[in-house]
């Protein structure tokens, strides 16, 4: 049993040194946002902007006050997520979603962007940000 | 004793060329297609699409290929990852991939710069680097130590100033080496060939090469591309770029894509198929390494539809005011 696990251990590690391309990348997660500083966001989208290198998702939350935010969430670069299947009528104007991300470092309302659920529960991926995003099951 | 000469030359000849024939890619007798004025067709659009590592990591150190069972296993696994990919209910939801095929430096957040919802080729390689045999980057004593401060401070900073982040980051380039097989989008790069050019247009920053093969000498002006010119030899373009401007002295996200004067590049396309291509370059700078390297690299050509989009990367771009916000933060905390 116990080579068993060790055979597999292997074999997950063999995995990741395997897929470990060395590749340069984007900007750093950790440059800008705080892993430590979660955010859940109930929101509806106001507009999405496609350029690059990342994509940026604006929408209004409202507050237990009753008042608005006007959120910024970081997503994966407008090219790639449109080869995966992401297109303009993927997040409509005035479409109800829950944002999960991190917060920005310096506390402005942006944050980055790992998963969209809609209103009637399908969730889609955008892909968050670079180096450092925390390993929290979700990737 | 002439006839003794001649017959040693002949010798000497066929040895070359019997060294020179088993550094030729297997072509298995295809032959490509040609542009209408002659030259091989090397047009589309084409990727680098397996997770073969630049360097041999430690575990194969020593062999330069799997084994059959390794590579049916990474088959197994790309296999599994295109059913997830299929499975996926919504298109950009699709392709998630697991911690333990996260790309990039433990980052598994990564992945999809690595992907567009195609299936990853699996080879044997064990690296890309097939030169020196260790498959390892022969880096000059201070040029590793270059590289450890280069991967130390990638997505750490100091973000002083809009200096500080790589080249990358600052939507500059990531330099001419890494072009035909890396690139956050995937490395997508058009072919386009004209009479007397062949011109490459990499995704990426829209960085673009345009290469006279017209037999012209290069130019002597120093460039951030350096100055390329290309021949035929048979079915392969061979480019050599030198005259590069020297930004040793700029960030890289990694230390072996900068180019400095004395970089000279030489890249060798053959197409072996339909859709493959045998690409190789070999790299030698006195500046960054030790001796000469090469890595050879399946580039994959992907469907006549597909297109290179739109890559402006400045403009409306948050990253660079939410870097230096962040690097505003970390360093008053550093401060308290």
């Amino acid at each position: 049993m116990r080579t068993h696990h060790a055979t597999l251990l292997l074999g997950a590690l063999a995995a990741i040194v395997w897929c470990t391309t060395g590749t340069s990348a984007h900007h750093a997660f950790a440059a800008e946002f705080d892993s430590t500083k979660p955010i859940k966001l109930r929101g509806t989208v106001v507009k999405m902007e496609w350029i690059n290198p990342h994509t940026w998702l604006h929408l209004d939350v409202k507050r237990p006050d009753g008042k608005t935010e006007r959120w910024m969430i970081e997503g994966g670069p407008p090219n790639a997520l449109y080869r995966r299947g992401f297109s303009q009528k993927s997040l409509p104007v005035g479409a109800e979603l829950v944002v999960e991300g991190f917060r920005a470092k310096d506390g402005s309302l942006k944050g980055n962007g790992r998963e969209l659920t809609f209103a009637d529960g399908r969730r889609l991926f955008v892909g968050s940000s670079g180096t450092g995003a925390p390993r929290d099951g979700k990737d | 004793m002439t006839n003794w000469r001649f017959v040693g030359g002949l010798l000497v000849a066929a040895a070359i060329g019997t060294l020179v024939a088993a550094q030729q890619p297997a072509t298995g007798g295809w032959a490509p297609p040609k542009t209408p004025w002659g030259d091989p067709d090397l047009q589309g659009v084409w990727r680098y699409e397996a997770s073969v590592p630049l360097e041999r990591p430690a575990q194969f150190a020593g062999r330069a290929s799997l084994t059959d069972e390794e590579v049916a296993r990474n088959q197994k696994l790309e296999d599994e990852q295109a059913a997830q990919r299929l499975a996926g209910a919504e298109g950009a939801a699709v392709g998630r991939r697991s911690v333990g095929e996260s790309p990039i430096r433990g980052n598994e957040y990564n992945s999809f710069w690595q992907d567009h919802g195609r299936p990853r080729q699996v080879y044997k390689q064990t690296s890309l680097v097939v030169d020196p045999a260790d498959g390892r980057i022969p880096y000059t004593p201070d040029a590793k130590k270059a590289d450890a401060r280069a991967s130390a401070r990638y997505g750490a900073g100091p973000y002083e100033s809009f200096l500080d982040p790589d080249t990358g980051e600052r939507c500059l380039t990531d330099g001419v080496t890494a072009l035909m097989w890396q690139g956050p989008n995937g490395g997508h790069n058009r072919i386009v060939q004209s009479q007397g050019y062949v011109t490459i247009l990499h995704e990426e920053y829209l960085d673009r090469r345009i290469i006279p093969v017209d037999g012209r000498q290069a130019s002597g002006i120093r460039q951030w591309f350096g100055n390329a010119v290309a021949r035929w030899e048979g079915s392969t373009l061979v480019v050599e770029t030198a005259n590069f401007v020297d930004r040793t002295n700029y960030e890289w996200a990694t230390i072996f894509m900068r180019p400095s004067e004395t970089l000279r590049l030489v890249e060798r396309f053959t197409r072996t198929g339909a859709t493959t291509m045998d690409y190789r370059i070999t790299v030698e700078d006195p500046a960054t390494f030790a001796r000469a390297w090469t890595a050879q690299i399946p580039i994959t050509r992907l469907p006549d539809e597909t297109l290179i989009y739109e890559y402006a990367c400045h403009e409306g771009n948050y990253a660079m005011p939410n870097l230096l916000a962040g690097g505003r933060i970390d360093a008053a905390k550093r401060q308290r």
